[in-house]
């Protein structure tokens, strides 16, 4: 089935729904989804922040803030890698959502901020060892903001980076050791 | 979902480049005056403070640059601009001072404070320091700002007043469209107290909040006006 991206011509930035469609095929095939999903992309090209968010898992519908597709050294302008990025924890959380096996993640408005973002890590570090370019320091970052600096904090990041855990129960419960080890320190 | 982690990062990034331009127009200012009394001549003491202010500039590049790579932000990662070291050439000494020196480091006041708290609430203990030991420095250049257009103008009112509205202009301009702002809301908070501490009084506090909010309805205008010629067109 189709990929879709809206609209399909932009006025306010210089982007090309054509390869949105094309990099968001690549990344369903490398990510494992359905060929048979219909995926629908809705972005907001006249907001330069880059807020996302997942409405409906089937059909997969994502509305994006047209500055999370932007390259940052050239305002305006589609980024691949940024697309990439953005799309690719999205589908990843999507494919996690449908594998019954993995269990049931908290609906995306109820997740807290480290669960969210321990989630994100180990979507991103799956999309590093499909070749696609990642920043891993930043993503570190990312985690000791939600899950303390602290050495134990950074192997909880490295664990949820090598491998995504079997199960959402058992990345909560990574992420919730490094929380608690960080703030009892 | 973009998270306050990546807005930090951009926003240090941006300190960074703006560190480099204060360091150049501090210096530019010490070359570019002979000593003397002149409208386009300065004190030598004044050239004093902006070789001081020079070296701490040049510390602040290394800290920004060791925090940004520690923030996992690389160097080039986001597009900047040139605005702080065009306000630093201007051809009076007493405009650069308040230019640069009120509102551009009066806006580094506001933004090394939101970073400073940002770290405390995310218990990022390097942040917290590095931007508290840079936050010291900036209420002194400031300070420096304040004390010396006072001197330099203290027999020319006009001149005074000249300076005081390219700074009102900078202020605006630089409040990026009421991102900077003296509201609860406001992203990047007014730091009203530290900018006492560095010469300002409640008067030009509360206009530097006015300005932030005329150019928040600016911002919103701007961008009702661009979606209307989308549509048009």
């Amino acid at each position: 089935m189709a990929v879709v991206v809206a609209p399909t011509t932009f006025s306010l930035v210089n982007f090309s729904a054509a390869e949105i469609v094309r990099i968001a095929e690549r990344l369903r095939d490398e990510v494992g989804l359905p060929q048979e999903l219909d995926i629908r992309v809705e972005i907001a090209e006249d907001s330069p922040t880059g807020r996302v968010s997942t409405s409906s898992i089937d059909p997969l519908i994502v509305t994006v803030e047209g500055g999370a597709f932007e390259n940052p050294k050239k305002i305006r302008s589609l980024s691949e890698p940024n697309v990439a990025d953005v799309l690719g924890v999205l589908f990843e959380q999507a494919a996690d959502r449908m594998d019954a096996s993995f269990g049931a993640p908290d609906p995306d408005a109820e997740l807290s901020l480290a669960h969210r973002v321990a989630w994100e890590i180990t979507a991103v570090g799956r999309l590093d060892r499909l070749g696609h370019r990642v920043q891993r320091p930043r993503r570190l970052y990312q985690f000791r903001n939600r899950h303390g600096f602290s050495d134990v904090s950074d192997a909880a990041f490295d664990q949820l980076w090598a491998r995504r855990p079997a199960t959402w129960g058992e990345l909560v419960a990574i992420s919730d050791a490094a929380r608690s080890a960080s703030l009892s320190s | 979902m973009t998270s306050a982690p990546d807005v930090a990062r951009s926003m240090m990034h941006g300190i960074f480049v703006g560190e480099i331009q204060a360091l150049e127009g501090a210096g530019r200012t010490c070359f570019d005056f002979d000593v003397g009394p002149g409208n386009e001549e300065i004190p030598f003491e004044l050239k004093l403070d902006m070789a001081r202010q020079c070296w701490d500039e040049a510390r602040h590049v290394e800290i920004s640059c060791k925090l940004a790579d520690f923030m996992g932000t690389e160097i080039g990662e986001y597009g900047e601009s040139t605005i702080l070291f065009e306000a630093a050439c201007n051809a009076d000494p007493a405009l650069r001072l308040a230019g640069v020196n009120r509102a551009l480091e009066g806006l580094a006041i506001d933004v090394f404070n939101t970073m400073r708290e940002f770290g405390q609430d995310s218990g990022d203990p390097v942040l917290e320091f590095c931007e508290d030991w840079m936050l010291a420095d900036e209420v002194t250049h400031v300070k420096m700002g304040s004390d010396w257009l006072r001197r330099l103008t203290a027999a020319d009112p006009r001149r005074r007043e000249r300076a005081l509205e390219f700074q009102r202009v900078v202020d605006k301009l630089f409040s990026y469209g009421g991102l900077r702002g003296d509201d609860e809301q406001s992203p990047v908070r007014l730091a009203r107290r530290f900018r006492e501490l560095a010469g300002f009084d409640a008067v030009e506090l509360d206009e530097i909040g006015d300005l932030s909010r005329e150019a928040a309805v600016d911002r919103k205008v701007a961008a009702a006006e661009r979606r209307r010629r989308a549509e048009v067109a």
